[in-house]
């Protein structure tokens, strides 16, 4: 028997092999389903965090004798989900930029109470209302340090394009961790 | 103009934090700014410019040297030297200096060195490992805390104890504890001739002394002595006290300088390994390591003080083979910690040769001597079984082990074990010098007494009125340099010393008990003469004295007026 084959034809059996293991394509009812965000899909559980998220009341008390600093910025109450544990913790928002009807934003978290990890899917909560306005992936960047680049809706960005860094964030933020997300 | 790219970097992280896009200024959020400037607001022609400038290592060096000569310069750092090492440090992990070989010793450490923290991981019983490299940084302050931990956690209060620490040995009770060690025994800054001069200078004056209380009777060159002693005494002492009066004066200038600057500044402490420190025994090195940023922050700054420009130097040269350990309190005092794993980490790591530590029984030189005995092989320990009739001779190459101990109650002793200032001979002068001093201080009236006498007294009422006394009474201030003696062929002769006398009779007088003579000469009990005479004397030894400067007859002094 001759052992000779082309690499064409190699090629091609992968391929054939690689079609007949794979998994059916998911129905459109499916589709439709995975692309609905997180806070539509567990509507309860969206609540909870949100109402965990509304008691966290974080602000500096400025006691110091000197006077007040200008740059200090506002903490931004945040809330870190995980599989076995809820964070309440604060970031500071180090760089806000809203141009082109996108959002950059970095902030840090407090590296004394969270272990750094690769990314989190972060979910932006209006004050008051409390409904969810955008989902986005925060990549770690340095020294406890996320950054943000998404899409805004028109709403957002015409309303957050005045927003400075210093400036009290309009939002909240529910952090899940992306391994143990969803 | 060569790495515009970076200006333009520069600028936009300048603008966008006036205009309040950045929270942080442009220098402590460098490295985020430069992540985010990159990504997305470099243009094309600056990527190209940057790809140009990481294209060879030499390339990438003349990046880095333009950014210490250059940059520094124009951004308006040249005040603080450690800044552009803070902005290679930052930028040394992000895209695309991570890639650029000129920025590898930039990515684990600043380059500026300092004085290990022993730091033992939970269950190490001591190991070099433990024996963890510190830098510290200074920059102007940020809107964040004072101390900044890099590379590790610790508890704000940990970092915050040996800040305070640092500045009280710069500008407070901790200063004055220094300056008065170095006083005691710290080396000072004279050439080796001088120093040499000094020193027989003090020998000198302290074998003078010893002649004029001991040896023979000087004479008429007693004059001659107490004047070769009192200049010799004189100008050692003003150049003991000009230097030491003159260099603590600076260094407390220098101190108050820098303790504003440090009080303005914030600290980036930087300790690779990820570790969260429990227990405050790092606490002497971050210390340490804070002040030894400021002498290197700008080193100009010590010129004049000599004491700072010594430490400075040193700890610039001769951090590597040192390491530290102890609690430190607000005030700079050091209290004990766990040591003995300490020391068995220093010993082995082959670097390090002297170890700071609190002041405690188990870091003495014998409990340390115990402890290399203990990790020495035994082979080494015991002569080895040499058959009687090999030739051949062993050759242990391994390095006797050497770690000395530098016990300290306070920082300010271990700046004077690192700065070197300890020195034997000089603590020998300075106790000599204190020793003479207090001498002539003692001395000095008896001194000028032999140098510039008093005038020579008249001899002024009270008379006595008993009979059986002659009073000598005397217009002078100065009774204990003057004697009278009485020489009569009536009354046995006497000598009696000048006395000041309180009471009704208050006068300053010699008195004269009168004694008949047996077989008189004379037959008048107003035979006699009185003769005023000089005393010399220093300190306990009074000299012969020839010289007379008053005579007076009995007569006239038995018709003053009694008061």
């Amino acid at each position: 028997m001759s052992t000779r084959i082309s690499i064409e034809e190699l090629l091609r059996w992968r391929a054939a092999r690689a079609e007949a293991e794979a998994p059916p394509a998911p129905r459109a009812a499916r589709l439709l389903e995975m692309a609905r965000p997180w806070w539509e899909i567990w509507p309860e559980r969206f609540q909870s965090f949100v109402e965990r998220l509304g008691r966290i009341q974080v602000a500096y008390g400025h006691a110091m004798a000197e006077p007040r600093q200008s740059h200090t910025g506002h903490p931004v109450p945040a809330l870190i989900v995980r599989a076995v544990e809820e964070l309440e913790t604060s970031v500071r928002v180090l760089y806000l930029n809203v141009r082109d009807g996108r959002l950059r934003l970095r902030f840090q978290l407090d590296a004394a109470t969270v272990q750094a990890q690769e990314s989190f899917e972060v979910t932006f909560v209006s004050d008051k209302p409390e409904r969810p306005l955008l989902s986005a992936t925060a990549i770690f960047s340095l020294d406890g340090e996320y950054r943000i680049d998404t899409e805004l809706s028109e709403e957002l960005a015409h309303g957050w394009e005045p927003l400075k860094v210093t400036d009290r964030m309009p939002f909240r933020l529910i952090l899940c961790s992306d391994k143990d997300g969803g | 103009m060569r790495f515009v790219w970076f200006w333009t970097f520069w600028h936009w992280s300048k603008e966008s934090f006036r205009g309040g896009s950045l929270l942080r200024n442009p220098l402590h959020g460098v490295g985020s700014h430069w992540d985010e400037w990159f990504r997305h607001e470099a243009l094309e022609s600056d990527l190209r410019a940057i790809a140009e400038a990481g294209r060879t290592e030499s390339a990438q060096r003349q990046f880095i040297a333009w950014l210490y000569l250059h940059w520094a310069h124009e951004a308006n750092w040249s005040g603080n030297r450690l800044i552009p090492r803070f902005v290679l440090g930052q930028l040394a992990p992000l895209s695309p200096f991570k890639e650029w070989q000129a920025f590898d010793e930039y990515r684990v450490s600043y380059g500026i060195g300092g004085i290990p923290a022993i730091v033992l991981t939970a269950e190490s019983s001591g190991e070099a490992e433990d024996i963890r490299p510190v830098e510290a940084l200074t920059l102007p302050a940020d809107t964040g805390p004072k101390t900044v931990s890099e590379g590790f956690r610790a508890n704000a209060a940990e970092l915050e104890t040996p800040h305070r620490a640092a500045m009280n040995v710069l500008s407070g009770k901790g200063l004055l504890i220094f300056l008065a060690l170095w006083l005691v025994g710290g080396q000072r800054p004279y050439p080796r001739w001088l120093k040499t001069l000094l020193g027989l200078g003090w020998l000198s004056a302290s074998g003078l002394i010893l002649y004029l209380l001991v040896g023979p009777e000087p004479g008429e060159r007693l004059f001659s002595f107490a004047a070769t002693l009192t200049g010799l005494w004189s100008a050692l002492g003003i150049v003991a006290v000009t230097v030491a009066v003159k260099q603590c004066f600076y260094a407390w200038r220098q101190g108050q300088r820098w303790s504003s600057r440090l009080e303005q500044s914030q600290v980036r402490l930087r300790m690779n390994g990820g570790l969260t420190i429990k227990g405050g025994s790092a606490g002497l090195p971050f210390c340490l390591n804070m002040l030894i940023s400021l002498f290197r922050a700008d080193p100009r700054a010590t010129d004049r003080s000599w004491i700072w420009q010594r430490l400075g130097r040193r700890l610039r040269a001769e951090t590597n083979g040192w390491a530290a350990t102890g609690v430190v309190t607000g005030d700079g005092f050091l209290k004990p910690v766990v040591l003995e794993p300490k020391l068995r980490a220093c010993l082995q790591h082959a670097g390090i040769k002297h170890i700071l530590t609190p002041s405690q029984r188990d870091a003495s030189r014998w409990a340390v001597a115990r402890l290399i005995h203990a990790m020495t092989p035994a082979i080494l320990k015991s002569e080895p079984d040499m058959p009687t009739t090999a030739h051949a001779q062993l050759g242990f190459a391994a390095e006797e082990r050497r770690l000395v101990s530098h016990r300290c109650r306070h920082v300010a002793q271990a700046l004077m074990a690192l700065g070197g200032f300890t020195s034997g001979w000089q603590k020998a002068m300075s106790a000599l010098a204190v020793a003479v001093s207090c001498l002539m201080l003692l001395a000095l009236q008896d001194l000028l007494c032999i140098l510039l006498p008093p005038r020579a007294p008249d001899v002024v009422a009270p008379a006595s009125p008993s009979p059986y006394y002659l009073w000598v009474s005397l217009d002078t201030k100065h009774p204990e340099y003057f004697e009278v003696v009485l020489e009569s062929k009536y009354w046995s002769n006497r000598r009696a010393k000048v006395m000041r006398y309180s009471g009704a009779d208050a006068s300053v007088r010699a008195e004269i008990f009168l004694h008949r003579l047996t077989g008189q000469i004379a037959r008048d009990g107003e035979d006699g003469t009185v003769w005023i005479e000089r005393r010399r004397r220093f300190l306990t030894r009074e000299y012969a004295s020839d010289e007379r400067v008053g005579r007076y007859s009995i007569a006239y002094l038995n018709r003053l007026v009694h008061d």
